[in-house]
């Protein structure tokens, strides 16, 4: 009984937290549900910009041409505050996005779930895609 | 006689370290003003409105508190974990996600700094930051503010990948920019970061006071949004609209007084119109932390005002800019994508009867 109680007052306070959830923008307004897609090539950019960061990545496709897309992800001043930045998504990076196309069918998607190509988050990842956490940084976490 | 005076020391030490702070204990200016210049991170998982199953209760156990904090890391902890590298696309149609997310999902976990815990006032975890109506929830609206609303949540559908609109009266929600909110126009912080009142919201929730005897700037991280509150000052003539409204302060005591008015028709806070009215509070509780406080009023919204209080921890980290259109592609995007939307809807469905 206790168990359940306690499970139901996170629940609830996560639930009770959904309407705070907003972001800037609607991500539901922008991208289209009937066109998911998995992206993989390496990083060619990363714009470092608010209200989101965007990282182009050149995905190679089937018949052997590329075309660059662009992965939209959140603000990047709450990874500024980890010690990262734009350097610590290097250019070169092999990376797995999986996310829906744009709904005006530009090469955009969002970044719902963006990997390394061994599956490890970029930025909390080991192959030279995260600052240092060794202590120095007295704002990491 | 010495053992008797050294206990009665010892005894009088020990009280003044358990009573609450002393008004000399805070930091004060050189006028002996309260000072709050500093830094904050006000980001917490306590929601404005409480949670129906507290009640009127306003507190949480400390043991409660410790589980909220327990399921948010652990929530977050899961989500960094590595995902399958030869992962497929997401399901066709959508992925059941909800609110801003809309069907598509948002993105990871790492992006975001939504607080680890509840925060405490006077020593006590909190379930809202609501404290007046008791229950910690929005009072009744009135009549035409009720029949807005209801207005407003006819444009929020599930996200189909479909121009819905086109087959209901009146206009779409994508028909014009000026349609679509203030967050999403940069022309403000979302979920009145800003304010007034000032709210705690996803991420970017770090803010900082500048101080001094004639001023106080309230700069909010998200849209680098500055409020120059003119100490003892009168409000702007009524035909003066702002943003962020217009704010004017004094001193109660050691409780810093914002009284802000002269609002636009859209305020940051939903809902809110020209008519908004809010007052804010600074003070330091009995902890020595810096609170915030605020009551809310707007007699086209509200049937009776509201109040709100929650603590501003003090951080060392930093605020940073935040060019909002630098990178506002999605606006764009939303517009486009609605206008091929309409487009593949009229091709389906032709113009039923509209011309």
């Amino acid at each position: 009984m206790r168990k359940i109680v306690t499970a139901a007052l996170a629940g609830t306070f996560a639930l009770a937290l959904a309407p705070a959830a907003s972001a800037h923008h609607a991500f539901g307004a922008e991208f289209d549900p009937n066109r998911p897609l998995v992206l993989r090539g390496p990083v060619t950019k990363v714009e470092w910009v608010n209200p989101h960061t965007w990282i182009h990545i050149e995905v190679q496709k089937e018949d052997g041409t590329t075309e660059e897309w662009m992965v939209e992800g959140g603000t990047p001043n709450t990874l500024l505050r980890n010690g990262l930045n734009k350097q610590s998504l290097a250019p070169g990076t092999f990376i797995v996005v999986d996310g829906y196309q744009a709904k005006d069918r530009s090469n955009r998607a969002n970044g719902r779930n963006v990997t390394l190509e061994n599956g490890q988050k970029i930025f909390m990842g080991s192959s030279g895609t995260g600052a240092p956490r060794d202590g120095f940084d007295p704002n990491e976490r | 006689m010495n053992v008797m005076l050294d206990r009665l020391l010892l005894i009088g030490l020990a009280a003044a370290l358990c009573a609450p702070a002393l008004a000399a204990e805070i930091p004060r200016t050189k006028q002996g003003k309260p000072d709050f210049s500093g830094t904050y991170d006000v980001a917490t998982l306590t929601p404005l409105q409480r949670p129906e199953m507290f009640g009127e209760n306003l507190v949480l156990t400390p043991e409660q508190a410790e589980k909220i904090a327990a399921e948010r890391a652990a929530y977050l902890a899961a989500d960094l974990e590595p995902s399958d590298p030869n992962r497929s696309a997401p399901p066709a149609g959508g992925d059941g996600s909800t609110g801003a997310a809309g069907n598509v999902g948002g993105y990871n976990a790492f992006w975001i700094d939504a607080g680890e815990g509840a925060f405490r006032v006077d020593g006590e975890f909190r379930t809202s930051i609501i404290v007046d109506p008791p229950n910690g929830r929005f009072p009744e609206m009135t009549p035409v503010a009720a029949k807005a609303q209801a207005e407003r949540r006819r444009w929020f559908r599930e996200n189909t990948g479909e121009a819905w609109w086109m087959a209901e009266e009146g206009p779409g929600p994508y028909d014009d920019p000026e349609l679509r909110g203030v967050g999403e126009r940069c022309l403000l912080g979302f979920g009145s970061t800003a304010g007034p009142p000032m709210l705690p919201v996803l991420y970017n929730n770090v803010k900082r006071i500048v101080q001094n005897e004639d001023t106080v700037v309230i700069l909010t991280e998200m849209n680098h949004d500055a409020r120059v509150v003119r100490m003892n000052g009168e409000h702007a003539p009524p035909h003066m609209r702002f943003w962020l409204g217009d704010s004017i302060g004094r001193w109660e005591g050691d409780t810093l007084v914002i009284d802000t008015t002269n609002f636009r028709d859209e305020t940051s806070l939903r809902s809110g119109t020209r008519d908004l009215h809010v007052v804010e509070r600074f003070r330091y509780d009995s902890e020595g932390q810096v609170v915030y406080s605020f009551t809310v009023e707007d007699p086209n919204v509200w049937t009776r005002p509201w109040s709100g209080e929650y603590a501003w921890p003090r951080t060392d980290a930093r605020l940073f800019e935040y060019a909002c259109h630098e990178g506002n592609y999605a606006l764009g995007g939303v517009l486009r994508g609605a206008r091929l939307l309409e487009r593949e809807w009229l091709e389906k469905h032709g113009r039923q009867g509209s011309e």
